[in-house]
């Protein structure tokens, strides 16, 4: 018997799981996957708040501005490698240069030293795939056009081989290098490089300098955080596309936190279903390999994602969540021809009480009384229009957390 | 338009993240394999089309299975790679003379382990010998670093029940029947102690060496021969226990336990015993145990989708600590990381686990490791020289049985 079972290892569903394991809780994440965040840039957006706190049905609306800030805090008491202050945005760049919002941004991410550049220099390790140094330049000289923008080529010898077969090195790939004894060593020596080159300019252009790293990842590394705040100049890291090695280390770190605070976490097989007790949910139901495997706990938390996570499945006929087949809320209209615009399909998920609990259509009863949901999950938000997916997956996974 | 609900066999279930290749331990340290997503469902298409590409990087996917637990949209990756391994051998392709004979033997540990016990002690001193290690690798591929593991005298257990009430079927597996048979006893005295009568049938090999090494259709007619002999004890409803997870991935992932009267009957060893705790039949008088342990969990554990039973346990006993490493795949993967051309591979993969273990040693946080697979125990050892051993042994000592 665990106190709590959390079905679905995201964000939202390792951050509550930390959450109840600190406060003594014994704890049990079912995950069907490794989780999304693999494909996010690591930074995590909170949106406008003041604004989504009033907006109707919204999550940030059901749990009040004391949890979205006590959700933000906790995790950056977990993770000071984390910075961003309550209703304070940061600069960071996207995969392609151009600058863009976010609330909490891991140690390096953050761009604003931007703003006081003259001249910016992009470092473009050879050979790294999704990489685009074109169209990055172009980019920065638009959003930056007090800068002189350089590319700088360089070549790392760990990947002669890939070079030589033809094979393009991953971001993730060259963040891990950097992370390795041999990395660390060849980054300080580039690094060299870079200050001897400067150390021979005139001083208001290289006091004026930044310099652009895509392909690395400085948060929970103590060697690359020392490295590079000890150049002469700024060092700002780039999000990457997918995979990118900075979600990827938040989710490595998530779930280290969560093991070594007791946790168990079985993934690769997700619940195949809940048995309930009246309006408890009493034992997930999980379909290991060959046989099924049952695991009762005194309270449930829902955190499966929404449609790209697998917990919502949308067939032409209809949509459903995939654990409990819980009623969701389904906007009459799905999309919109406006493809980058607001798209109601966003908005699908479940409608919960203001203790996150799901209730029934078009009623206020709670369907389970020791059940949660959080997360993508949770109906009448848009991560996109919102930009509020981390907010969301923080503070109603420390709430659930909190509660359990 | 219809909706197709079995993703894992829908090969447009793959959509391209590369999440698995991200993963692929393999993918990690040896540039030239081009991972799980390419060789998978990208070079799938090409093999439907009656077009066999890669033959050769085919042999260095290790079957981990980090791939399939890894997709997000339940693509079976390490099948299709198996499947094309099948079909590339019997096409000829991608193997030489030398390692086709190499993997040939690989593949069948129980004929090796029948070999040996002709007498155990010279063929150790045999495989300990450099000259004929050396031979080994020149003839037969054999990396002469490989950490070949020791012969011991057969394991051997009561092959009939009488007519006790509890009773349940052990599965030694070929690393305890001719390697390590002092675990498959410590594993029946714990049952026993328990008030379990254990049964242990003559079985064949679980399959999996052959299937590793690109056996398919063998692994299936061995896997239909321990079928017949758990026949009985199946049909009378007693469960049939494992302590290996290779083993006990594959009899789960037999075809015929797929079948609903045969369900509910296959256990991993600890997935058994925490069983009994949650029913309240586990004897759990426990003496306290004052250890600190790391446990590594093995790839084909993770494969059971049964979580980690035997570290649940284990912090049940009085002054056991477990940390858990949680450094992905130790890289021996079975007999991959005994081939001369993979030894190295298999070393870098499981780099960070050594590394892991050698600093939690020297730092005081554990004095040993844990982990229920034979392979991931030699190939600890021999990458970190930390002693590693069944978690078995703490349970025997927790019921002062050793």
């Amino acid at each position: 018997m665990w106190d709590g079972i959390i079905i679905g290892g995201g964000l939202a569903g390792l951050l509550a799981g930390i959450r109840a394991s600190e406060r003594g809780k014994h704890i049990l994440i079912i995950s069907e996957g490794v989780g999304s965040l693999t494909y996010s840039s690591g930074a995590l957006d909170f949106g406008d708040a003041g604004q989504l706190l009033n907006q109707e049905n919204h999550p940030y609306a059901l749990l009040g501005e004391t949890s979205i800030r006590a959700g933000m805090d906790y995790f950056q008491r977990l993770f000071p490698d984390y910075q961003g202050k309550w209703g304070v945005t940061q600069n960071l760049l996207t995969p392609l240069g151009s600058p863009r919002k976010a609330s909490i941004v891991p140690y390096g991410q953050n761009a604003e030293s931007l703003q006081d550049a003259r001249r910016i220099v992009l470092m473009a390790p050879d050979g790294m795939k999704d990489f685009f140094p074109e169209i990055i330049k172009t980019n920065l000289e638009r959003s930056y056009p007090q800068c002189v923008v350089e590319v700088y080529p360089f070549r790392v010898g760990a990947f002669e081989s890939w070079h030589a077969i033809g094979k393009s090195v991953t971001g993730m790939e060259y963040a891990k290098y950097w992370q390795s004894g041999p990395g660390i060593s060849e980054l300080k020596r580039v690094l060299n490089c870079l200050t001897m080159i400067f150390d021979g300019e005139v001083s208001s252009k290289k006091n004026e300098t930044a310099v652009l790293f895509p392909g690395i990842a400085t948060a929970f590394s103590d060697p690359l955080k020392e490295i590079l705040s000890e150049t002469p100049f700024p060092v700002i890291e780039m999000t990457a596309f997918p995979p990118s090695a900075s979600g990827h280390n938040l989710y490595c770190a998530l779930k280290q936190k969560f093991k070594s605070l007791g946790g168990e976490l079985l993934f690769g097989t997700g619940v195949q279903r809940i048995e309930l007790q009246g309006k408890l949910c009493d034992k997930a139901i999980v379909k290991s390999k060959g046989r099924y495997t049952a695991f009762s706990a005194r309270s449930f938390i829902l955190a499966t994602g929404g449609i790209f996570g697998g917990g919502i499945e949308v067939t032409p006929e209809a949509a459903q969540e995939t654990v409990l087949g819980l009623p969701l809320y389904v906007p009459a209209e799905l999309t919109n021809s406006e493809f980058l615009g607001e798209q109601p399909y966003a908005h699908m998920g479940i409608e919960v009480d203001s203790e996150l609990r799901p209730t029934g259509p078009g009623n206020k009863e709670v369907l389970f009384e020791n059940l949660r949901v959080i997360g993508r999950m949770l109906a009448h938000w848009d991560p996109w229009t919102d930009n509020c997916g981390g907010g969301v997956s923080l503070a109603t996974g420390w709430f659930a957390g909190e509660k359990l | 338009m219809s909706f197709e609900p079995n993703k894992a066999e829908n090969l447009d279930a793959c959509i391209k993240c590369s999440a698995c290749t991200a993963l692929c331990p393999v993918a990690a340290v040896n540039p030239l394999f081009p991972g799980p997503k390419i060789l998978g469902p990208d070079a799938e298409r090409f093999r439907l089309e009656g077009l066999q590409i890669g033959t050769t990087l085919l042999n260095y996917c290790s079957k981990c299975k980090t791939c399939e637990i890894t997709c997000p949209s339940g693509v079976k990756i390490t099948e299709m790679i198996t499947r094309a391994q099948e079909d590339a051998k019997i096409s000829g392709g991608g193997k030489t003379l030398q390692f086709s004979i190499r993997d040939y033997l690989f593949g069948r540990a129980e004929y090796l382990g029948r070999l040996a016990m002709i007498s155990p002690n010279l063929t150790n001193v045999l495989l300990k010998a450099p000259p004929v290690r050396k031979i080994l690798a020149q003839v037969l591929g054999i990396s002469s670093e490989a950490p070949l593991p020791a012969y011991n005298p057969k394991f051997k257990g009561t092959e009939t029940g009488r007519q006790s009430k509890k009773q349940v079927v052990y599965f030694p597996g070929c690393f305890v029947t001719y390697n390590d048979p002092p675990t498959g006893q410590a594993i029946v005295k714990v049952l026993e102690h328990n008030g379990y009568e254990v049964i242990v049938p003559s079985f064949h090999c679980c399959g999996t060496p052959l299937e590793g090494n690109g056996y398919l259709n063998e692994a299936k007619e061995i896997a239909k021969k321990n079928l017949a002999l758990m026949d009985p004890f199946m049909r009378a409803g007693i469960p049939l226990i494992t302590g290996c997870t290779s083993c006990g991935l594959a009899l789960k992932e037999c075809p015929s336990f797929e079948e609903p009267e045969s369900e509910l009957q296959t256990y991993d060893l600890f997935e058994f015993l925490w069983q009994l705790h949650e029913q309240n039949e586990l004897r759990e008088n426990f003496n306290e145990v004052q250890v600190s342990l790391g446990y590594h969990a093995s790839c084909h554990l993770k494969a059971q989708g049964i979580g980690t039973p035997s570290v649940r346990l284990l912090r049940l006993i009085p002054g056991v600590q477990v940390a858990e490493l949680d450094q992905g795949c130790c890289g021996l993967s079975g007999s991959y990381g005994f081939k001369k051309e993979k030894y190295n591979t298999a070393m870098q993969i499981g780099n960070p686990l050594f590394n892991r273990v050698r600093q939690g040693v020297a730092s005081g946080e554990f004095q040993s490791v844990i982990t229920e697979c034979g392979g991931c125990q030699v190939q600890i050892r021999h990458g970190s020289g930390i002693k590693t051993e069944h978690p078995i042994w703490v349970l025997m000592q927790a019921y002062g049985l050793n």
